[in-house]
């Protein structure tokens, strides 16, 4: 059946395919092309015409690194914008304001003197049983409040405990630094990990007592730098070095602290 | 010989002082001063140039952190902010920190404003920017400024650059009208954004500040609304058959936890805001309210006085693994978590007194931070470092908004067009 229908097909008259065989059609394709250009033409000026008679909208760029101002909102109903000369009687009170509480000063050492007891001019007489016992209870006693020390051992237990033989002999000039400097350190206390603001800084200092260049953060603190936390709580340091400056420690003993390592830690100020 | 020696030597070994050794001190007391910084008025010939300056001054004072130098105590001026400054002059006033910054007229007519934060005893540059904007917009730009500085100075983000939904209330106690308004944070540009005819209470942003949702009685009937800020649209939420009320946003914006009520009883349900589903989170008998999602979205803390009394709960987003976990006295309720995720804000009705009080999250650590009669209903900055409540006046006579750090400290009223309630703090304007 296929067979039979191809033939046919072969059959048929020749389909016209070019304007040679035909002059009229020519003329008419030509006509049509010419009138095809024509219209895109015109359109293309309108187009252009147009664009000159848009309304331009302005766009608020903001080339800062860190700003995202937007246009602004449209403008409220009049009849809405609270008018404060409509809606109050008087003038709104002052705010009050709250003093802030002075941060507790340290401790201040309070000596003990003890003036031993000489019990030469009185006769010697057997002690009782109970005395011995007492007697060695307060020696005891003695012994063990000298070795905690809590009220005295004002330098931190770092100085006492970590920086081996050198801090009994240098306890007081940490003590004297510290005094000088705490008034001067405003740590930022709003960190969610107070771990985040502890620093250290290694400074060098001159026998008048100023600073000798750059303090170096030194520690963990150094590589916590990206951390803005850490970073701020540097600054806060750092300003307090320089801010405290001239230190006045006795210059007899600058080899014990021409240089100093600084450990700034708010943790205590925080409560954690 | 030798039986002398190693004694010897082990005894210089002991005694020896390493001469060359860094003295070490800890310093572990501060002192938690607002930190001193000058503001001198922007370089200009506008008058806008000091408007900045003024309110970046104003915005860094009432944060509590910062102490601006009155600029009548300086002793130099700033007339090229591209010149590095005598920071000696600045010492001198006490001054740790300061800022130059000019306001240049662009030919488009649009205004240039550039800052530098010195740091004047490390004698370098902290921070510059730069920013373009129309002239009518200086304020925000003020506040940018204030929020830079803040961030810089303290490490935390700043808040200046949010606004405040609040309720505004006029009129006599008997016939109180209250009308939804929103603010800057600094209390200026108050708008209202309804008129009054009916009550509307509990606004809530959703995280872009475009949207906020509430609870009003249009039609004697309690139901939450969606205020759309940018068209003024306003919709109902949700067909529901009883009272809605508490809304609180996710932190993605694309949920609502809200309470529905249901003869004498309220649960907590969370809507999907994109295909409208509804989900129950609670099914107590008791009175369960006041949802607030945690900053990422997988844990809600909420009411409820299931145990005999109002205290804290928190569960799922699913509303499974519900736990107690406030403990102390008295009564305790609106808990709102924290942005930072590390503590919950409530009020506490203890003695015959409402306090602000926050804790950690497992109920640890609660600590009360305001000291009004009726203080309640708190709301956080975006930095979670600030709050700002409702302060009832004693007597019944009337209602304030005031502020708090986290700490406790720099307690302030923020200043409204006459009295106000229930504020929400929106997140950074984007």
């Amino acid at each position: 059946m296929s067979k039979s229908q191809t033939p046919a097909k072969r059959k048929g008259p020749p389909r016209p395919t070019t304007a040679r065989s035909n002059p009229a059609g020519f003329a008419i394709s030509l006509f049509l092309h010419l009138g095809l250009v024509a219209a895109t033409w015109f359109t293309w000026n309108r187009m252009l015409d147009s664009s000159q008679e848009s309304h331009a909208v302005p766009v608020e760029l903001v080339v800062a690194e860190q700003t995202n101002v937007q246009a602004e909102a449209p403008p409220p109903d009049p009849d809405l914008v609270i008018k404060p000369s409509q809606s109050i009687d008087e003038p709104p009170p002052l705010p009050q304001f709250v003093d802030l509480e002075p941060a507790p000063l340290p401790p201040i050492p309070q000596f003990k003197i003890v003036t031993p007891k000489t019990d030469l001019d009185q006769p010697d007489r057997p002690k009782t049983k109970k005395q011995i016992v007492q007697e060695a209870d307060a020696v005891l006693n003695k012994i063990l409040a000298q070795a905690a020390a809590p009220k005295n051992a004002k330098a931190g237990p770092r100085v006492i405990q970590g920086a081996g033989n050198q801090s009994l002999a240098t306890a007081d000039l940490a003590d004297a630094l510290k005094s000088q400097i705490y008034r001067c350190w405003n740590p930022p206390v709003g960190a969610p990990n107070p771990n985040d603001l502890v620093v250290d800084y290694t400074v060098q200092l001159r026998v008048d007592g100023t600073v000798m260049g750059q303090p170096q953060l030194s520690g963990n603190s150094a590589l916590g730098q990206g951390n803005p936390y850490t970073r701020a709580a540097a600054e806060a340091a750092s300003r307090a070095i320089y801010q405290c400056a001239p230190y006045n420690l006795p210059a007899r003993r600058y080899s014990d602290w021409h240089e100093i390592i600084l450990r700034f830690d708010p943790r205590e100020m925080m409560g954690r | 010989m030798r039986k002398f020696l190693l004694p010897l030597v082990a005894l210089a070994a002991l005694f020896a002082t390493p001469a060359l050794a860094a003295l070490q001190v800890d310093v572990t007391q501060g002192n938690a001063q607002p930190l001193p910084i000058a503001i001198p008025d922007f370089v200009t010939t506008d008058p806008v140039g000091a408007n900045i300056a003024s309110v970046v001054r104003a915005d860094l004072e009432r944060s509590g952190l910062f102490k601006p130098v009155d600029p009548r105590a300086f002793v130099d001026k700033v007339t090229n902010i591209n010149v590095v400054p005598n920071f000696a002059n600045w010492r001198v006033i006490s001054a740790q920190g300061l800022v130059t910054g000019d306001v240049v007229q662009q030919p488009d007519g649009r205004l240039r404003v550039d800052f530098r934060l010195w740091d004047v005893y490390g004698e370098s540059q902290m921070l510059g920017q730069q920013f373009f904007t129309q002239p009518a917009n200086w304020r925000r730009i003020a506040h940018l400024v204030s929020d830079a500085i803040y961030e810089r100075i303290t490490g935390e983000k700043g808040y200046f650059d949010t606004r405040i939904v609040f309720i505004s209330e006029t009129g006599p106690a008997t016939r109180r009208v209250k009308r939804l308004a929103v603010m800057d944070e600094d209390g200026a540009n108050p708008i209202f954004l309804t008129r009054g005819d009916y009550m509307v209470l509990t606004p809530r942003f959703n995280p872009t500040a475009q949207m906020i949702a509430y609870m009003s009685y249009i039609g004697a009937k309690p139901r939450v609304y969606l205020f759309d800020l940018e068209t003024g649209k306003q919709e109902v939420l949700g067909n529901f058959p009883n009272m809605t009320f508490s809304p609180r946003f996710s932190p993605d914006g694309n949920k609502l936890a809200l309470s529905l009520e249901n003869n004498g009883n309220s649960d907590i349900f969370v809507m999907d805001l994109r295909s409208r589903q509804v989900t129950r989170l609670t099914s107590d008998p008791a009175i369960d309210t006041a949802p607030s999602f945690s900053p990422d979205g997988r844990q809600i803390t909420f009411e409820s006085d299931r145990g005999g009394s109002q205290q804290i709960y928190i569960m799922n987003v699913d509303g499974s693994n519900q736990r107690r976990v406030s403990f102390g006295s008295g009564r305790n309720g609106t808990p709102v978590w924290s942005p930072r995720g590390d503590l919950i804000a409530f009020t506490k009705q203890d003695g015959g007194r409402f306090d602000i009080g926050v804790m950690r999250v497992d109920g640890s650590g609660e600590r009360l931070i305001s000291s009004g009669w009726e203080d309640e209903g708190p709301t956080w900055a975006p930095n979670g470092r600030v709050l700002m409540f409702t302060r009832s006046i004693q007597g019944g006579r009337g209602a304030q908004i005031w502020s708090v750090d986290v700490t406790g400290r720099n307690e302030r009223r923020v200043m409204t067009p006459g009295d106000a309630s229930d504020p929400a703090w929106s997140p950074l304007i984007q």
